[in-house]
């Protein structure tokens, strides 16, 4: 019975997410074309200018930028649906290519800093609330303020200064050392800096959220009965309050994947991360767009996934959220 | 006070003043109010919104916000001078010598844990058992508060109980660990008058079975005559009148506690137009410095626009704060309350 109603959501979620893709891809092929600019530019780079009009005009429909719009995505998508994205104009290789290695960075790099700005952001923000305008909650509050207000670029940069250039603990940019790709420990070497960015620009927005969450339940009536039958205000945090938002907190960590995401974007244009970020920022200037559509699709695809979870995983944490027939007596 | 054998108080205020710090000043919420309440009795306290009903129970469970304070007086719960006890002094003794039950039973109980849980968590906190001897005690107060089929309820959450079911359930959560006090703050009032009557009821029942004493918080006179021993009348902090409820109902003396009465529309008169008090409640920021009452007191005196009215000792169990009991007060002959009468006359 339980099962059978998950897969039936699983299902009607997994078809919203296919349409969802859809809807996403036409917006962004037809604005990718309808901007301003030429994707001739990234493909011949300064050659462009000695070219002739005959020429121009040759390649364009060469790589088949010369068909009415809707022609071009309805090839685009039949090869898609193949597997095929396409030839990366910039890089001049099938965009898979470009694409799957820079993805890896991206996605090790985002993952650690997303994991560690909640177990800090929950932490923190639990801790504010139990000393809720007690000396420590408001050094908290003090420090997490500041420390969420300091620009991203700036504190990369000043980072790069102390501990590459002066120290020299850590490497300034890049994310691995020439043939140590599978290395590990050489990768953490080199992520540490940018991770201390993103972690800095990101935990404090969730941690005051979730601190002010908690404070919110802290005034419900049934911490006063909590409170009248002798519990803790640490124990109440804890083990009521603190569930009772669980909720929230698991929409908040889903809706925050793209914020983090942009984060990743900002660190690795800093510390010249090779990541996707990167890669859909210079996508977009130089017009290549095979590669603009597949590095926005991925980024769309994380984010329909991760809210479609946070979704099922909600509604199987909150007891209000089912159904009461489903109680056995 | 009128004092029995000193071993029977289950509580006692003595001259308890409570204040709110706030942005405006010093709200004096409770003054210099004492009552007490011996085993097994149910002392009600009566009064309108903010009279500091609440604030009075709050105290002696030092459930109070951080801005209020105790500013005078002491509480003293089974002999033991509790007002400088501190936090972790205090989380001892609430559950297992007081406890507390409050007006919305739709918000006091935690929405997503089951009943049974919220239940044996209080008896795990005060007394070493196992979890198979907790849920049998959990069950017990379940049935002992008119849950049927208490087994199989006991993993339900509150959400698949009706109001009155949960009110129950909230008493079987303050009652779990045997309280020797329990308040009531307003218990019935957010509960239909059928359901009310059911839970008076549970709580005489209770009283009878367990003998706690109960302090019961109601702005319903109805509700009140039902359970009371004793009724405290409270007006702008201050208790005005308190004796056993017979002397309130039948014998009450304070111009505030005839208003009270005659305003009650089950006893009101049929033909005539319901009585109101007029005017509001002072602000308690800066009270009065005579009756706080005199202002919508059509008995007033002039003395109690200038000097605060003693407790004048009426018998041995009833007393009010009213010039009018002076012995130099001019006699006053009590207004008719209760529509019956009024019809005879």
């Amino acid at each position: 019975m339980k099962a059978k109603r998950i897969t039936k959501k699983i299902i009607k979620r997994a078809i919203l997410f296919v349409v969802s893709m859809f809807i996403l891809s036409i917006v962004v092929f037809l604005l990718a074309r309808i901007a301003p600019g030429d994707p001739l530019v990234a493909f011949y780079g300064d050659g462009i200018e000695t070219m002739s009009e005959a020429e121009l005009a040759a390649a364009r429909t060469r790589l088949g930028l010369d068909d009415n719009l809707f022609i071009q995505y309805f090839k685009w998508l039949g090869n898609a649906f193949q597997g095929d994205f396409g030839l990366s104009l910039k890089y001049k290789q099938s965009v898979g290519k470009v694409v799957m290695p820079l993805l890896g960075n991206t996605l090790i790099l985002g993952v650690i800093a997303y994991a560690v700005v909640f177990v800090i952001a929950i932490l923190l923000g639990t801790v504010a609330a139990l000393h809720e305008d007690d000396l420590l909650d408001k050094i908290i509050c003090k420090v997490g303020t500041a420390s969420y207000y300091i620009p991203t670029f700036w504190l990369g940069v000043v980072l790069v200064l102390i501990f590459s250039v002066n120290l020299g603990w850590f490497p300034s940019s890049g994310a691995y050392d020439v043939g140590k790709q599978a290395d590990i420990g050489n990768r953490l070497h080199h992520m540490v800096l940018p991770l201390i960015v993103m972690i800095a620009s990101h935990f404090w927005y969730y941690a005051y959220m979730f601190r002010n969450k908690l404070l919110d339940e802290f005034r419900k009536d049934y911490v006063l009965l909590a409170k009248a039958k002798g519990l803790s205000r640490r124990k109440i945090v804890w083990k009521h309050c603190l569930r009772n938002i669980a909720p929230t907190i698991v929409s908040i960590m889903a809706i925050s994947i793209p914020h983090v995401i942009s984060g990743t974007v900002m660190v690795e244009a800093v510390f010249g991360y090779p990541g996707i970020g990167n890669l859909a920022v210079e996508s977009a200037k130089y017009h290549d767009y095979n590669l603009l559509m597949v590095t926005v699709l991925l980024t769309g695809a994380f984010v329909f996934i991760a809210s479609f979870a946070a979704q099922t995983i909600n509604e199987e944490i909150d007891p209000r959220m089912k159904v009461a027939k489903e109680i056995k007596w | 006070m009128t004092n029995t054998s000193a071993d029977e108080e289950l509580l006692e205020f003595q001259n308890i003043s409570v204040s709110f710090d706030t942005p405006q000043g010093e709200v004096q919420a409770v003054r210099d109010v004492s009552l007490s309440l011996k085993k097994g009795e149910i002392l009600c306290v009566v009064g309108e919104s903010g009279c500091g009903k609440t604030v009075l129970c709050k105290s002696a469970m030092k459930l109070l916000p951080k801005n209020a304070s105790i500013k005078s007086g002491r509480v003293i719960v089974c002999g033991e001078d509790i007002t400088d006890f501190k936090e972790k002094k205090m989380r001892k003794l609430r559950g297992s010598v007081f406890s507390m039950v409050f007006q919305d039973p739709m918000t006091t109980l935690n929405p997503t844990i089951p009943i049974g849980k919220q239940i044996t968590e209080a008896i795990k906190k005060h007394e070493k058992i196992s979890s198979d001897e907790a849920r049998a005690r959990a069950v017990e107060m379940l049935d002992m508060v008119g849950i049927s089929d208490a087994q199989k309820r006991f993993g339900l959450q509150p959400h698949f109980f009706s109001g009155g079911m949960r009110q129950r359930c909230v008493l079987a959560v303050a009652l779990a660990t045997n309280p020797k006090i329990l308040f009531a703050d307003e218990a019935t009032t957010a509960l239909d008058v059928t359901v009310e009557e059911k839970i008076l009821k549970l709580l005489l029942d209770i009283r009878a079975r367990t003998g706690v004493g109960i302090v019961f918080i109601s702005h319903d006179l109805g509700a009140v005559a039902r359970i009371a021993d004793r009724v405290a009348v409270m007006y702008a902090g201050k208790v005005v009148e308190i004796g056993t409820a017979e002397d309130i109902y039948y014998d009450p003396r304070h111009p505030y506690t005839w208003g009270l009465l005659s305003s009650l529309p089950a006893l009101a008169a049929k033909d005539k137009k319901l009585k109101s008090i007029p005017g509001m409640p002072p602000s308690l920021l800066d009270p009065p410095p005579g009756d706080a009452f005199a202002v919508r007191n059509e008995y007033a005196l002039a003395i109690d626009y200038e000097e605060m009215p003693p407790m004048f000792d009426i018998s041995e169990t009833h007393k009010a704060a009213t010039w009018l009991l002076d012995k130099r007060a001019p006699k006053v002959v009590r207004p008719e309350l209760y529509g019956r009468r009024s019809n005879d006359g």
